[in-house]
């Protein structure tokens, strides 16, 4: 496949041509590691506090797991898909022997390869500058389920925000309130990036365990610490595997009908 | 394949836009989401041509005629509401890798170069798209930036160039697999005069030696003058004329003009009964008469004028294509 090799390099270039304000977003992203640290860090600061069933060591384990999970899940270029519907730029591609889903699912890639090589130098440091106490996980399941979890969880916000962006082919006009509404609202709050998700009454909970959202952030960082392991594991990666089968055939489904309605703005 | 080999084929074609009719403001996009109140716009009103391969056809028209959407149609990117389409022996919809292989679209007003990297960076990433081995790409690519001039632009970052480079390398872009077909919308658009004749050239150039055929949509009197045989007249989503370009004005011109140069000096009052006078140079008169009654005109002329030279001509090419470009013309019956 050099057709999609060749969009993976061009992706990487174009991603080096504002270097600075690639710093600037990594830099965004440390200060808010730095924030939510030492938030929860101020907040079990008194001996031996014990809040939701988190102590100072699991709150800080998990949250230096998100800064990892967040790079790899939400690192994505694939919100500018709204802006190519509403612009046009969409026929560039469908004008060519290339297929659209594939050439985004490149870039994103792309565009994750070169966040987690950040992320992982950031990690590091953060690390020593911080010294928190974390977990490594040892146990091989583990982190091949761990793993797993990790690459339905990519494919899972890579098939919603195609979804989302693909509202652009109706109301050209509201797809950033859409995507802000569902990317920032939504997922932030549903995923886990605020707060483990298991500080939420059980109920509440459990109903999120069978949504995509869940999956997302919450659930791989949960199997890599070994909160959920063994069957309850194999089960969750079999619902997320189920969502990503019915929101690929949801997006296809839709992606027809866009097309359809599509306007190829541009004189 | 014949030499007659039809590779554009259209029939009773037609495109409707829903345009949705909405109030200004967050509100106004909200409400009419619930209630969506949607006027029906009807671009194509059911035309037909077909396109011999290598033929460079002019697609003319007014602004708002339907050029745009015909070409956007015939390369796949919108839905028909009806009618048949086919291009080179494929429905264009179905975005086929064998169809799109051989099609270009280039629009005067909309790119494909990848803005922030030099150019040689998206004719790469098309040399994979298109599949075209190492050995073509150097060779096409060395002939398309001789012929448009730009071989010492590819490794300049895109932004950085003037429109009339950039649309050069756009065109070298857009025809680097080759395509059998290409689709030029307003290919000069705000070029300079010079660019604009690169272009031109390179058009002409390109429809000879590969055979290409070629639809063509300008307000640029030379771009017609200079290219195309064959004209295509488009309004209000109806085709009007189809046709050589030199049969235009005799099918669209109403007028005749009539020029006399007088052997001596009289009341060219009369004139004015004639005629609508467009030059008064004495001893030099030119006038424009309806088409049906020139030959009475000329006779009532010469019977009241001492005339030393008179010629009847066609109006010139540019004022009839100038009417068509404002809209002018109506369809003949
Ligand atoms: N996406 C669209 N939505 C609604 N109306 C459209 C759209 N695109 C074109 N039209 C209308 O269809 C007609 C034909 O447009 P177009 O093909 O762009 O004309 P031309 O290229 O000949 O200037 C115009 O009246 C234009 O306003
Ligand atoms: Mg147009």
């Amino acid at each position: 496949m050099s057709k999609y090799s060749q969009v993976f390099k061009i992706s990487l270039q174009d991603e080096f041509v504002y270097r600075l304000n690639f710093v600037l977003w990594r830099l965004r992203n440390v200060f808010s590691i730095f924030l939510v640290f030492f938030l929860w860090d101020s907040i079990f600061s008194v001996q031996d506090r014990v809040i939701f069933g988190y102590d100072r060591v699991k709150i800080l384990t998990y949250i230096f797991a998100l800064m990892f999970v967040k790079a790899i899940v939400f690192a994505s270029k694939t919100m500018d898909v709204t802006g190519e519907i509403a612009r046009g730029d969409l026929s560039n591609s469908l004008l060519k022997p290339l297929d659209y889903f594939k050439y985004w699912l490149t870039r994103d890639v792309a565009s994750k390869t070169l966040n987690l090589s950040f992320a992982l130098v950031e990690t590091t440091l953060l690390f020593l500058i911080l010294k928190p106490p974390f977990f490594l996980q040892n146990n091989l399941i583990s982190i091949l389920l761990f793993i797993v979890s990790l690459l339905i969880a990519v494919a899972l916000y890579f098939l919603i925000l195609f979804i989302v962006s693909s509202s652009a082919f109706w109301v050209p006009e509201m797809g950033w309130a859409i995507h802000f509404i569902i990317t920032i609202v939504i997922l932030e709050f549903l995923s886990g990036s605020l707060f483990p998700l298991d500080v939420l009454p059980k109920p509440i909970f459990s109903i999120l365990s069978f949504t995509p959202f869940y999956y997302l952030i919450f659930f791989p960082i949960e199997v890599y610490l070994g909160k959920i392991s063994g069957g309850e594991a194999v089960r969750g990666i079999l619902i997320s595997f189920v969502w990503v089968v019915i929101l690929y055939l949801l997006m296809r489904s839709i992606w027809q009908k866009g097309l359809k309605v599509y306007q190829a703005y541009g004189r | 394949m014949t030499k007659t080999e039809n590779t554009v084929i259209i029939k009773g074609l037609t495109k409707n836009f829903d345009v949705r009719f909405k109030e200004a403001g967050l509100a106004g996009s909200i409400k009419s989401l619930i209630k969506p109140k949607n006027i029906v716009k009807r671009a194509l009103k059911g035309i037909s041509f077909t396109v011999s391969r290598g033929e460079l056809i002019g697609f003319i028209g007014p602004n708002g005629a339907g050029k745009t959407t015909t070409l956007k149609i015939l390369s796949g990117l919108l839905y028909p509401t009806n009618g048949f389409v086919q291009v080179l022996g494929f429905n264009p919809w179905e975005k086929k890798p064998e169809f799109l292989k051989n099609i270009s679209l280039v629009m005067g007003q909309k790119n494909q170069l990848w803005w922030d990297l030099p150019a040689i960076e998206s004719l790469k990433l098309n040399r994979a798209i298109y599949e075209i081995s190492q050995k073509d790409f150097t060779e096409r690519l060395n002939k398309l930036t001789d012929l448009l001039d730009v071989g010492n632009l590819l490794s300049t970052q895109v932004r950085k160039l003037s429109l009339g480079q950039r649309m050069r390398l756009e065109f070298v872009t857009a025809l680097i697999h080759e395509p059998e077909i290409l689709f030029l919308d307003e290919p000069t658009i705000g070029l300079d005069v010079i660019a604009q004749q690169k272009v031109r050239d390179f058009i002409y150039e390109y429809n000879l030696k590969n055979r290409a055929t070629i639809l063509l949509t300008s307000h640029n009197m030379n771009d017609l003058l200079d290219l195309t045989k064959r004209v295509i007249v488009i309004d209000s989503g109806e085709i009007l004329y189809d046709g050589y370009l030199s049969e235009l004005v005799r099918s669209f011109a109403k007028e005749k003009i009539i020029k006399v140069y007088l052997a001596k000096e009289s009341d060219i009052k009369k004139f004015e009964t004639i005629g609508k006078i467009i030059k008064l140079d004495l001893p030099y008169v030119s006038l424009s008469v309806p088409r049906e009654s020139a030959a009475v005109a000329a006779s009532e002329i010469l019977q009241s004028f001492a005339v030393a030279d008179l010629t009847i001509e066609e109006e010139p090419i540019e004022g009839v294509i100038r009417r068509v470009f404002k809209g002018e013309m109506v369809k003949q019956s």
